[in-house]
Formats: C-alpha cells, sequence, structure tokens
C-alpha cells in the first residue's frame, strides 16, 4: 500500500499504539458454561494491526450510514450496509434508549467501482465511543476503494456482539483501532459445477458465506468431462451436455452471479478445462470427440474444435470481466489422439508426438484468450510439460505437489497456490491444522519472486459434494485458507498459537452457522462430519 | 364444501370428463406431497410478468398482509432457480396467466389444531388474459395452494420465462391428518434463530404444519424464562440461548406460513440443565435428574414457565415430556427417599404423581397436554383424557392409545427418526400411522404424526440435509390421501427426487435419495437420478 499520509484515521492510529495482545490458551469453564478466552481477538481473518480497550460500546439498532469523502454513497456500500445491519440485529433490540454508537460513517476515496485483481481492499476502521473533543466519533470507515469499504463492514459486523443479558447489541473492548490491508491479492475458493449442478440460490449462498472470511475470487469450474451446464449462444448445443434440461445455467444466470459476487468484492473467473476435461463437449456436438468410443480430449486435428473454442471464449467475455481466465490444461490422456486413426494420421503429416500436440492445443487456446484481453490461467501440468513455450503471461495454477510453485516464480511466471495435500476441499482428511498452517511462500526468498505469488486457492471438487453438502464440506476450512491469505504471517504462523487459532476459528465457525451457513465442526477427524455429541458450538 | 356448490357441479363434470385419479397418471405428476385429487392437461400458459394476487370475493381481509406475503413468497420461490426475463414481451401461442383470484371464505386467520387446510385450485388452459382460482376455507387453506401452485410452475430455457405446465388443472386438496410435525432440538446443540427459520421455510414447502420444539433437556437450558431468569444459565454459552423476543418470532414466522409451534418441557426425565441456575431443583448435586419431586419449589418452576410459555406459544397443546424416567436419584437421595416414604410412593407411582401434578398445571394454563408414551404405558387409566400420547418407542402403540379412548401422534423411532441415518426414506414413506386400527371411531383419535430430528449429531451444519429429504416422504404419508398413496415406494421415487432438487433449487440442503439420511452423494450426477 502506497502512503496515504491524508488519511484521517491512519493519523490518529499513531496516537493510539496499544500493545497487540499475547495469545493466552485457557478456557474456563464455570458449571459446564462455555466462556470464551477474552484476551482473544474473535476477528477472522485477524487484521493486520489493531488496537483495543476496555470499553463497551451500546449500538443503535437504527444505525445510520453518513457517507463523506469523494464518494456520494456507492449502491455498492449502501446495499452492504443493509445487509451487514440485517445480520447484527437479528435477534431484535430495545429500541428509545441511549446508544453510544448511532452512526455508522464510511469515506471512501475513490468512486471506481472496478474490481480486478489488486484492487485496494485496505480499509481503516476506528470505534469509539463519541464525545466533544473527538475528530471523529462512534464508528468510521475509511478506505481508497468501495472493496476495502466492504472488508471494514465485515469487520466491524464481526466485533457487534448481541448481549442475551441486556439485548442490546454491544462492541466490547471498544476503543478499536484497526487497520487493515490483505496480504495476497488473489484469494479464491473454486467451485466445480459439472460434477453436480449447483442451483444459483446455492452459488449465492456461498458467495454471501466467501465475503465473511474475505475470500475475493469465485474459481467457476464450469464445465467439465460429466457435464456442460452453462449456455453458450454461439455453439447453442453445447449445453446439451448438461446432466438434464433443467441443470442449466444461461447467460442471464451467470450475469447475475457475477453481479452478486461483485456486490460482494467477489471476482469470478470462469474455467474451461481443455483438451482434457471436455468430453461432456461433445453431447451437443459429437465432432468434438476424436471418436464416438474414444472422447477425450478434444479432437487436436480440426479448426472446428478451436473455432468452438473460440466461440465459448467470445461469449464468455460478455459475462466474466476479470482479467483471469482459467484454460485447464490439467490431466490431459493423449490416448484418444494415438489410437483415433484420422487424429494419428493429423499427428504424423504434422510431426508431432502426442506431447508436443498436448503443447500445441494449450498454446492455440491461449492464444484465443489472449486475443480476448484475457490472462491465461493453467493448471501446473501445462507449466511442468513445456515451461518455456508458454506465454510468460500466463498464471501457473498449482495443485500436484508442494514446490510447484517456486519453480514457477523463479522462471518469471506468476504463480496461485493450491497444494492437494491441504487447500483441496474434497480431501475429507485434512485437518483444519495442516489447511491453516500451510505457507503458499514456502521456500520463495526473493522479494521479487514473492510478488509473483498472487495468492492461493481452495478446491471445492464436486464430485461428492451437491446441494446437500458442499458448503459444510467448503467450511470451515476453507476460512482457514482464508486467514492464511489476508493476514500477516508472523501473526498466524507460529505453532505456539495454535491453540489460541483453533479456539478463534471455534468462533468463527459458529458465527458462521449464526448466520444461516452450514460450517461443520472444526475437529472432526474427517470434513463435514456430524458433531461426535452434544455440546456447545464453541468447543466443535 | 356447501358454499362452492356451483363450482363443485363444475367439478365434478371436469372429472367425469377427463377421468383423471392421482394414482392412475402418478408418473406425470411433479407435485409433493400428492393431493386428494388431481386433473390436468396438457397445455401451457404463460405466468404474466406482472402476474398479480386478486382478493375480490373474500371474506378474509387479509389485514395481518398472511395472504400477501405468501403470494410474494411464492413469486420468490417460482423465480429463484433463474434468471427470470422481465422484459421479455411474449408473443406465442399460449394464454397468459394474468392473476390468481384468491378466494377465502372465513375472516378469521386463527391458527389452531384443526384449522381447515383444504383448497381448491382451477388453473384453465384458456382465458384471454386466463386466470387461476384459488378457493379455500382459510387463509392457511390457501397457503398451501399457493404452495401447490408453486410446483407447477417452470423455467422456460428458450424464452427466459415462468410457464405454468400441464393446462388446464383442477386439484381438490385436503389433508389426511391434521397433525404433521417435525421435532427440532434445541438442547443436544443449539440452533441459530436463522436456522431455525429456514427450517421452517423448508416446512412449508412439504405441508407439514408443527414445529415441535423441543426447547430443553438435560443438556442445556437455552430460552429465556422471565419467571426464573436463572434458568437459561443453563445455557451452553452467553450466546447459545433465546430471548423471549427470538421465540416469539420463531412462533410469528411459522404461524404466517400456517406453521405452529409446539413447545415442550421434558420432565421429570430430561431436565438436569434447570438446575444450572437453581440447584435445588436436582436431587443433590451428583444426582441430578429426574427434578426433585419432594420439592414445591419444582412445581413452581413448572408453573411459572408454563406460565410464560402461555404468552408465547399460543398452540392449544403443550409437550410435556416425561419419557426415559429414571428415579433411581430419587430413591438414592435420602431426603427424597424419605418424602417417597411419608406419602407411600415407590419410584414407578411417583413418576406417576409428578406428571399428573405437571399435566394439572398445564392444564389450569389452558394447554392440553402431549405425553410421550411411557406415560400411557405406565399408568394410561390415569392421563388426563384430554392427554395426546406420543407415541415414540415402536409400532403398535397407537393401537393400544386408541383403543383406550386417548388421541395418539405417532412417531415410531424405527421409522420416524431422522436422527437414525440408516433409516431409508422408503421406510419413512411406508409407515402407516393406522396401521392395525380399523375401526373409524379409533381411527380418528390418530391425528397425525412427527418425524423426530433429535440433535445429538445435528447442529447448524448438518440439519437440513438430515431432514430432508426423508421428512417430505413422511409428509406424504401424513397429507396424501391413503388410496392415493404408493403401495410401492419405488413408483414415487422420481417424484420425490424431483422435489429433493426443488427443495436443492429453492438453497435447502436437501440430501439425495440413495443412501440413508445425510449421505454425500457418491459419485458425479445429476440431481434427479441420485
Amino acid at each position: 500500500m502506497s502512503s496515504n499520509s491524508q488519511f484521517l484515521l491512519k493519523t490518529l492510529f499513531l496516537l493510539f499504539i496499544f500493545p497487540l495482545v499475547n495469545a493466552r490458551s485457557i478456557k474456563s469453564t464455570l458449571h459446564k458454561t462455555t466462556e470464551l478466552d477474552e484476551s482473544l481477538t474473535y476477528l477472522w481473518p485477524l487484521p493486520s494491526q489493531f488496537t483495543f480497550g476496555n470499553d463497551t460500546l451500546t449500538v443503535d439498532p437504527n444505525l445510520s450510514i453518513v457517507f463523506t469523502g469523494n464518494v456520494g454513497g456507492s449502491v455498492i456500500v449502501k446495499e452492504a450496509f443493509e445487509r451487514y445491519k440485517k445480520i447484527i440485529f437479528k435477534h431484535g433490540s430495545k429500541s428509545g434508549d441511549f446508544f453510544d454508537v448511532t452512526q455508522l460513517t464510511v469515506i471512501v476515496h475513490s468512486d471506481n467501482d472496478e474490481l480486478q485483481l489488486g484492487v485496494d481492499e485496505s480499509y481503516s476502521l476506528l470505534v469509539t465511543k463519541s464525545n466533544e473533543h473527538s475528530i471523529i466519533g462512534e464508528v468510521s470507515i475509511e478506505a481508497n476503494s468501495i472493496y476495502g469499504a466492504l472488508r471494514g463492514l465485515e469487520t466491524m459486523s464481526q466485533l457487534c456482539i448481541f448481549d442475551y443479558g441486556v439485548k442490546t447489541v454491544q462492541i466490547h473492548k471498544a476503543p478499536w483501532f484497526i487497520q487493515d490491508k490483505p496480504r495476497f491479492a488473489y484469494r479464491g475458493l473454486l467451485l466445480d459445477t459439472s460434477r453436480h449442478y449447483l442451483p444459483i440460490e446455492i452459488i449465492k449462498q456461498i458467495i454471501e458465506s466467501m465475503s465473511y472470511t474475505k475470500l475475493n475470487v469465485l474459481h467457476w469450474h464450469i464445465i467439465d468431462e460429466e457435464s456442460f451446464p452453462l449456455e453458450v449462444p454461439s455453439y447453442p448445443n453445447l449445453w446439451k451436455g448438461s446432466y438434464t434440461k433443467w441443470e442449466r445455467y444461461t447467460v442471464e444466470d451467470a450475469y447475475e452471479i457475477v453481479d452478486f459476487a461483485k456486490m460482494r468484492g467477489i471476482n469470478v473467473m470462469a474455467e474451461v478445462d481443455v483438451p482434457g476435461h471436455a468430453e461432456s463437449w461433445g453431447a451437443g456436438y459429437p465432432d468434438l470427440w476424436p471418436s464416438p468410443s474414444c472422447k477425450e480430449p478434444l479432437d487436436v486435428s480440426k479448426n472446428y474444435t478451436f473455432d468452438v473454442i473460440a466461440g465459448i471464449l467470445a461469449d464468455m467475455r460478455k459475462i466474466f470481466p476479470f482479467e483471469f481466465f482459467h484454460l485447464g490444461g490439467d490431466e490431459v490422456n493423449t490416448t484418444c489422439w494415438t489410437t483415433t486413426p484420422h487424429i494419428k494420421q493429423w499427428l504424423q503429416d504434422h510431426n508431432m508426438t502426442s506431447k508436443d500436440a498436448y503443447e500445441y492445443f494449450v498454446l492455440r487456446a491461449q492464444e484465443i484468450a489472449i486475443s480476448h484481453n484475457w490472462t491465461p490461467v493453467n493448471w501446473e501440468e501445462t507449466f511442468n510439460t513445456f515451461p518455456s513455450k508458454l506465454n510468460p503471461q500466463t498464471v501457473v495454477h498449482n495443485w500436484l505437489r508442494g514446490g510447484v510453485c517456486q519453480e514457477a516464480v523463479a522462471k518469471g511466471f506468476r504463480c496461485i497456490y493450491s497444494n492437494q495435500g491441504f487447500w483441496y476441499l474434497d480431501h475429507l482428511d485434512v485437518p483444519w491444522d495442516k489447511v491453516y498452517y500451510t505457507e503458499p511462500l514456502e521456500g520463495i526468498k526473493s522479494i521479487s519472486e514473492q510478488k509473483l505469488l498472487l495468492g492461493g486457492e481452495a478446491c471445492m471438487w464436486g464430485e461428492t459434494a451437491d446441494a446437500s453438502d458442499v458448503q459444510q464440506t467448503i467450511w470451515p476450512r476453507a476460512a482457514a485458507v482464508a486467514e492464511r491469505l489476508w493476514s500477516d504471517k508472523e501473526a498466524t504462523s507460529s505453532t505456539n498459537t495454535t491453540s489460541a487459532a483453533l479456539q478463534r476459528l471455534e468462533y468463527f465457525r459458529c458465527l458462521l452457522t449464526r448466520r444461516g451457513v452450514p460450517a461443520a465442526p472444526v475437529t472432526n477427524f474427517y470434513a463435514r462430519r456430524p458433531p461426535l455429541g452434544p455440546g456447545s458450538c464453541y468447543e466443535q | 364444501m356447501g358454499k362452492l356448490g356451483a363450482q363443485s357441479i363444475l367439478f365434478a363434470v371436469i372429472v367425469q370428463i377427463l377421468v383423471i385419479s392421482a394414482a392412475a397418471n402418478i408418473k406425470n405428476l411433479r407435485i409433493w406431497p400428492m393431493p386428494l385429487s388431481v386433473s390436468y392437461g396438457h397445455r401451457t400458459l404463460q405466468l404474466s410478468n406482472d402476474f398479480v394476487l386478486k382478493t375480490e370475493g373474500s371474506k378474509y381481509t387479509d389485514a395481518s398482509g398472511i395472504l400477501k406475503e405468501g403470494f410474494s413468497r411464492l413469486l420468490d420461490v417460482v423465480k429463484v432457480s433463474h434468471v427470470v426475463d422481465a422484459n421479455f414481451s411474449y408473443v406465442g401461442p399460449s394464454p397468459v396467466l394474468k392473476a390468481i383470484q384468491v378466494v377465502v371464505l372465513s375472516p378469521s386467520d386463527e391458527l389452531q389444531y384443526g384449522v381447515d387446510e383444504s383448497y381448491n385450485l382451477t388453473i384453465p388452459a384458456h382465458g384471454n388474459p386466463a386466470y387461476a382460482h384459488l378457493t379455500a376455507k382459510t387463509v392457511y387453506g390457501a397457503l398451501h395452494g399457493l404452495q401447490t401452485f408453486s410446483q407447477v410452475c417452470h423455467f422456460n430455457f428458450t424464452t427466459r420465462t415462468i410457464e405454468v405446465h400441464q393446462v388446464p388443472w383442477t386439484i381438490v386438496d385436503r389433508p389426511r391428518f391434521s397433525y404433521r410435525g417435525l421435532l427440532i432440538d434445541t438442547s443436544r446443540h443449539y440452533l441459530p434463530l436463522p436456522v431455525i427459520l429456514k427450517v421452517i421455510d423448508s416446512m412449508a414447502y412439504a405441508k407439514l404444519n408443527v414445529l415441535h420444539w423441543h426447547i430443553v433437556d438435560t443438556q442445556s437450558f437455552p430460552l429465556e424464562i422471565p419467571s426464573y431468569p436463572k434458568l437459561w444459565n443453563g445455557a451452553y454459552s452467553s450466546s447459545e440461548r433465546y430471548t423471549v423476543a427470538d421465540a416469539a418470532e420463531i412462533v410469528r414466522y411459522a404461524r404466517r406460513r400456517g406453521i405452529n409451534v409446539l413447545a415442550e418441557l421434558d420432565i421429570p426425565g430430561h431436565a438436569q440443565s434447570w438446575g444450572n441456575g437453581y440447584p435445588s431443583l436436582w436431587p443433590s448435586k451428583d444426582c441430578q435428574q429426574p427434578l426433585d419431586i419432594s420439592n414445591d419449589f419444582t412445581f413452581k418452576v413448572i408453573d411459572g414457565i408454563l406460565s410464560d410459555f402461555s404468552k408465547i406459544f399460543k398452540y392449544r397443546f403443550v409437550h410435556l415430556g416425561g419419557d426415559e424416567v429414571d428415579t433411581s436419584c430419587w430413591t438414592l437421595t435420602p431426603r427424597i427417599r424419605k418424602w417417597l416414604k411419608q406419602n407411600k410412593l415407590n419410584g414407578t407411582t411417583a413418576y406417576e404423581y409428578f406428571v399428573l401434578r405437571a399435566q394439572k398445571i398445564a392444564l389450569s394454563h389452558g394447554y392440553e397436554i402431549i405425553n410421550w408414551e411411557e406415560t400411557f404405558n405406565n399408568f394410561g387409566n390415569k392421563l388426563s383424557p384430554k392427554t395426546i400420547v406420543h407415541n415414540w418407542l415402536g409400532g403398535g402403540v397407537a393401537q393400544q392409545v386408541t383403543a383406550a379412548g386417548l388421541r395418539c401422534i405417532v412417531s415410531n423411532q424405527d421409522k420416524w427418526y431422522l436422527d437414525h441415518i440408516d433409516t431409508t426414506w422408503q421406510d419413512f414413506y411406508s409407515n402407516e400411522p393406522l396401521t392395525n386400527i380399523t375401526n373409524p371411531k379409533q381411527q380418528r383419535l390418530v391425528i397425525g404424526g412427527e418425524v423426530c430430528m433429535w440433535g445429538e449429531h445435528i447442529d447448524g451444519s448438518n440439519i437440513e440435509t438430515t431432514i430432508w429429504p426423508r421428512a417430505a416422504a413422511a409428509a406424504e404419508r401424513l397429507w396424501t390421501a391413503y388410496d392415493n398413496l404408493a403401495k410401492n415406494p419405488s413408483q414415487v421415487t422420481r417424484r420425490l427426487a424431483h422435489f429433493r432438487c426443488l427443495l436443492n433449487q429453492r438453497g435447502v440442503a436437501s440430501g439425495p435419495l440413495t443412501g440413508g439420511g445425510r449421505a454425500a452423494p457418491e459419485d458425479p450426477g445429476s440431481c434427479y437420478q441420485q
């Protein structure tokens, strides 16, 4: 972040400087009532800098929002404010009393609502009792962009606790001064709508929950060999590859998802996984199969294959404004190419091995994406197989093992970390702490190479995840990824923070369920399993 | 049906012309639960972009907005699956359905046990513009009609609009049983408010009408009781609680969807958590359950709770539990043993004394009582005749209860306990509440049934997928006329799969049909096949 000394809140921050709290890990119990360790900071992900005090402030259920600064009140921020009011005041509150906090002031310096990788997500949040001496009283959020303001609203909502005794929403440990920014620009979650169709409403629920953890990219693995659910106007038979005629997304549905995500500061990165995961394309256009008995990868020998890809990408470009587009390129088994006579012939004519043909396919697809002003993202096999041929703009998406991003950035490529041993959510036996302590920058020493590591992504592959269990498989482990990607490494990395992190994550998982998100218990041996027995949410 | 004379005659004629019975055409229907009588055609109507609710002719004024809100939810659920083209100007062969004309005959919006839930729904094939007609005795019948209407609406992927398929429709519908319940348990795990409200929404989709709220148990006491404010000290934590306002909101939210809330206070055997706030309710510190029978304070507290309940829970019934009472703490605690001796009671008779005394308190607050079946099994002839016996242990109990002249709710655990995750939807579907009850008078005493979502392994993360779709299978058993029920569940697999996918589209995490409860899909595949 560049220096913004005009930032009023930031200047104020220098006047505060409380020491950061040391994590203590004592869970005291009176009778059998679960009590929280009050020394911990129950904000998830942990902000980069914060101080707090000892005051308790009450918050008016009729909390109002006031905009100052360059932006007269963006719709995106206003709608977010209304969403958070519903979350914060869902228990109802006594009104008519005196409240310490009646107003939220939002200062946003730019009215540009373009959402791209690296958009400024930093914000400052001040919570203090208002009095005649303070320059800015009550609650204020200051940010360069409206998306930073959204992050600040989320943090503010986590400070607001309904007190069941006095039946009022309170902010404890005020005054708060929080200055926050993400560690990585790319913080993703993959959803797979090919193995199981996910209804729009479920996708929206997931996007909404992503915003609670400040994740900012929905990687939409739309299509795979099992089904082709998306409408492509240029090739209208493609979605004949959907499971049923009801398990489809129209172009308008896709726009709706992109728009819904943008309102929450989340980009949607679409994926078309070629040539290896594309069997379903041929349901509408059988010519794309090498042969009716050998259906994958897409037929490399036909120009028609690339015409279809170009058509899909042209249509998708109108829907997906994000600068990245994922072209897949993983797990390409070229047997169908070498065993189908007309393709075998074509390979011979062009003097290509199947490996050459794989490279040829990926590079030709990359060119199409680039011609649409997209930055191509490819799974790591492309990098592992022909690194020197990849377009230098390519973002390498790691998945097979550790160390790949290290190699990719050493060669000057940008990289997204998704090591399957830790960040594949469909691996149900990876416990929360393995997810949490995975370090994307492992082994990457030089600052310039570190900058090429854009971030990481938790992948929710859909073989055994449908509308009924996808959310409890995502949460809470994706939240562990989210904190790793957002928060400062120093504050979240030493293993003596484990017990504190666990208590904070248990708390956050309860926060998710309190917001209606089906997040599973944290410490179960297998993800998405039921709680082992009766008990408090905060201990499960 | 007196008021509907002319319409009924017309209806009878239509039925004769089309000769449709639900059983014969079950294969092409997508409605869950299956209505009493259905006739349909093969035409399609276009749902107008400004489809409206008309209520001329209703005696019901809808001052509280229950119908209006129900209509607005109808529009939401039919549009939830895909983006509808709002600017689409339709020029096609299908007539446009402009409005639904809802006539509600009763001005009252009181929701009570036995409220008339019947409705008649007709959707014509022609008309310029065409109007759907929904007639019901009460607004709650009308809400059921709107649910059915939502299930004949489909998104058209070509026109991007909502269509009503298979018109003309004539549906005459009413429930077979007036009590169709789902139990939730907020003591073993606290269920956050939004989770409960979402469960209520999904119940309405399946026409279930009683949320049995098992609020308190051994493990925790989450509800605020103003008369005894320390009781919710028994909550798991300071935030795993419901305020009176929360409970009132749950009741209000449910009522506006035609669902009553049955509150349960499970005494004396499942009440250990009470003593966190008032330790004198425990027999002793080391022996904390059942509630101390020898202490008048115990019954004062029960009276206070039920008095507070009566301000929130307006349903005619309150559930007083009474199951699984292990009286050893009474016979082992010297003070209580002495008291038993003085009153010439043993463990069993003391149990009876407790239950009957609690029943009297509930009656004094205007409640009729529901008790778990152990009370009947032990001292059935002593129970208040107003008692409804809630079966759970096994089959055959309803037969005995009704033979004794008492009313019964069926929840035999081998078929209708949702926490038994190896019980399949087919088992849920096939469980017949009137098994071996042939006498019509006795049959009428079975007021319905309930599926029970006990919470030992259930929290906000998995409750929906453990409830659905199996609860839907039971919902059809309880709603649909016996003759329309499939004799072999496999006949309804496709229709139930469709309903399961409908739940998913509406954002409800209903599990696949394959496997038991909350099973993950085993492989990739279509929702409609899993």
